[in-house]
């Protein structure tokens, strides 16, 4: 078979043929090289208005901006700031629905202790004041058993549970013997 | 060298020689194929349209919340867990459809296929409603641009947006609840800038692809159309013509030559949607919708002679051989696709209302020692998979050497909801022994639903 060169009708072109298996040599379809040609365009265009105008920021320029503003709304957390929260009622009831349904397992309905210590008495293990409070829910004791809970509820829930914890403080609710040092601070 | 004329059929009908277009103008045809392709359309809309409103335990009964990771179908409740799934699921149906094809060649293209159910179930016939008839049509579009073109094309098109705006929100409702897809239609389109692009970007592609696009699908893009060649042999049934019969072709002449049932009347030509000439036997532009056996059957009764010059027959069967049905290769592709579906029974029937997993709790080290006991801190990770809200309680199970306490005993979670539930398992030095496991009971309305395992670690 393969001495034998047949030609297509239309467009006059010589057939590879293998096998038995033959191939005319048409045009591509006018639709299908619009599409390519498109797309080349559209990769210069891309190219030109993200890596070299800056238009816009690319992909990873956008992801680089998120994680440092992640990290700006995790930084450094004041006595201010959490005191701001505590003020607010709204929040105060917010820590409270989240306290419910997350620490009164192990720190009792009322904060009076179960596993976790009593958390209305004046004694504290990690500290009782607003940033120390707000830290510990944050990254947790592991060694101790307290989840960290920072990731979990993200730093707003996290507020919002200091600032309940802050409105139970030195109710002195009987439970749970007091464990730790006396806070003396704000 | 041997150098001779190939017929035109090594090129596709729907396209010229420097790569434009060949629009495609199918002629009207009534036969009985085309009264059942009409009823399975008919059905196959009304189901897609539906199933959406159908609601199954409180769900649509398909209902795929890409948002929420939360998938309902017919009943059954998954999450994105559950997604290995998908492949039994996509390769069950691929195979059932690779049998059917090696049994009954393109079926499916001609009676079920979306593109095909739409275009020929609706657009097409918009098109013959508005514009008229074949020869009509190709007129009116060869001719100048008269008042009589200017409002049937205008019509045509804003009556082919409004169409595929349709469709596209009935597909839509698949991935988000009616109620809420019909508030998002009655808001400005900025209230949901999302959802509004992809019904614009389905709209526009699904106009496109109805009133320009259409048989280019099936004979380039569509991968489905592309495997036919390797996935039929010579005893599949498909649309053929019974060349033996029918050549030489061409009317009856006085000199009293001799001829075969063709009559060369071209009707078989004209009312294909792919403009292809089924004369020149299986070609892979053929989408099996069966038109051209109503056109020949209606010349053949029209002039006396059987019907069936045109039909389903494998191509053994039109030399006039006997085809054999149950081949190797259906054997074989029916073997795969029930290994298949025998995998995505077990893994159904196995499959639970609920996730439970026991995980060493976050960030804390593996055990702790306190006063001569040993603690073992956990987290029970539970996913309610049910289609309801459900009760779930926790606690360990009886072993009296150790001490279980569980932060939270009593869940309730709502459908697909889930919740992390710290555990803490004590015990006293020296009465346990190396390699002793703990297990904490999962309780689902008040059944025992598992026993969640695992090894304790410490000092024993």
């Amino acid at each position: 078979m393969a001495d034998i060169k047949r030609t297509d009708a239309i467009s006059g072109d010589v057939i590879h043929e293998y096998d038995g298996i033959e191939e005319c040599d048409n045009e591509l379809p006018n639709w299908w090289l619009g599409i390519l040609y498109g797309t080349m365009i559209f990769a210069a265009g891309y190219w030109l208005a993200f890596q070299q105008l800056h238009v816009e920021p690319t992909a990873a320029e956008e992801l680089a901006a998120y994680d440092a503003k992640q990290r700006a709304a995790q930084g450094t957390v004041n006595d201010e700031d959490v005191l701001l929260v505590a003020k607010q009622p709204a929040s105060v009831v917010a820590g409270k629905q989240v306290f419910d349904a997350t620490c009164s397992a192990c720190h009792g309905e009322k904060g009076e202790g179960k596993i976790g210590p009593n958390l209305t008495d004046s004694v504290w293990l990690h500290g009782g004041g607003p940033v120390q409070i707000f830290s510990t829910i944050r990254d947790g004791v592991p060694a101790k058993g307290m989840p960290t809970w920072g990731p979990v509820l993200g730093a707003a829930s996290v507020k919002n549970v200091a600032a309940y914890v802050l409105s139970i403080r030195n109710t002195n609710v009987p439970g749970k013997a007091p464990q730790g040092e006396p806070w003396k601070g704000l | 060298m041997n150098t001779h004329q190939l017929p035109v059929y090594d090129k596709a009908s729907s396209l010229r020689a420097d790569g434009s277009r060949n629009f495609v103008h199918p002629a009207d045809v009534h036969g009985r194929f085309d009264r059942r392709r009409k009823i399975a359309f008919t059905f196959l809309i009304a189901l897609l349209a539906l199933l959406p409103w159908l609601e199954i335990g409180g769900h649509p009964s398909v209902f795929l919340d890409f948002e929420h990771r939360s998938f309902y179908l017919f009943g059954a409740t998954f999450n994105a867990q559950d997604a290995w799934l998908v492949f039994f699921l996509l390769s069950g149906v691929g195979f059932s459809l690779i049998v059917a094809t090696a049994l009954w060649g393109r079926v499916w293209c001609g009676y079920a296929c979306p593109q095909t159910v739409f275009l020929e179930g609706l657009f097409r016939p918009l098109e013959r409603l508005i514009e008229g008839p074949r020869n009509e049509r190709m007129r009116r579009n060869a001719g100048p641009t008269t008042w009589d073109k200017l409002w049937r094309k205008g019509i045509k098109h804003a009556l082919f947006l409004v169409l595929a705006f349709a469709v596209a929100h009935i597909i839509i409702s698949y991935f988000v609840s009616l109620p809420r897809l019909y508030r998002m239609v009655l808001h400005s389109p900025s209230a949901h800038a999302e959802a509004f692009v992809w019904a614009a970007a389905l709209t526009g592609l699904l106009y496109l692809d109805f009133f320009w696009f259409r048989e280019q699908l099936c004979l380039i893009i569509c991968p489905y159309g592309r495997l036919q060649s390797v996935l039929t042999d010579r005893n599949t049934l498909v649309i053929g013509y019974d060349a033996g019969r029918g050549e030489p072709r061409g009317k009856a002449t006085s000199s009293g030559e001799k001829r075969g049932d063709c009559v060369d009347c071209n009707r078989c030509v004209v009312v294909c949607p792919t403009g292809i000439d089924i004369r020149n036997g299986l070609q892979i532009d053929c989408v099996g919708c069966a038109r051209c056996i109503d056109a020949c059957d209606e010349v053949m009764l029209k002039l006396d002679r059987p019907v069936g010059l045109v039909r389903y027959d494998s191509q053994l069967g039109l030399e006039g051989q006997r085809a054999t049905f149950m081949r190797p290769r259906v054997y074989f592709y029916g073997a795969l696709g029930l290994l298949g579906v025998i995998v995505m029974s077990f893994a159904l029937s196995t499959s639970r209302p609920f996730e439970a997993n026991l995980l060493r709790l976050r960030d804390a080290p593996p055990f702790t020692v306190d006063d001569g006991r040993v603690r073992n801190a956990f987290e029970v990770h539970l996913v309610n998979k049910r289609g309801s809200s459900t009760v779930f309680e926790l606690h360990g199970d009886g072993d009296p050497r150790l001490h279980f306490t569980v932060s939270m005993p009593r869940i309730e979670l709502s459908s697909l909801q889930d919740r992390r539930v710290a555990v803490f398992i004590d015990f006293a030095r020296g009465s346990v022994h190396d390699g002793e496991h703990a297990h904490v009971e999962v309780w689902q309305d008040g059944a025992r639903v598992t026993l969640l395992d695992t090894p304790l670690l410490g000092p024993k």
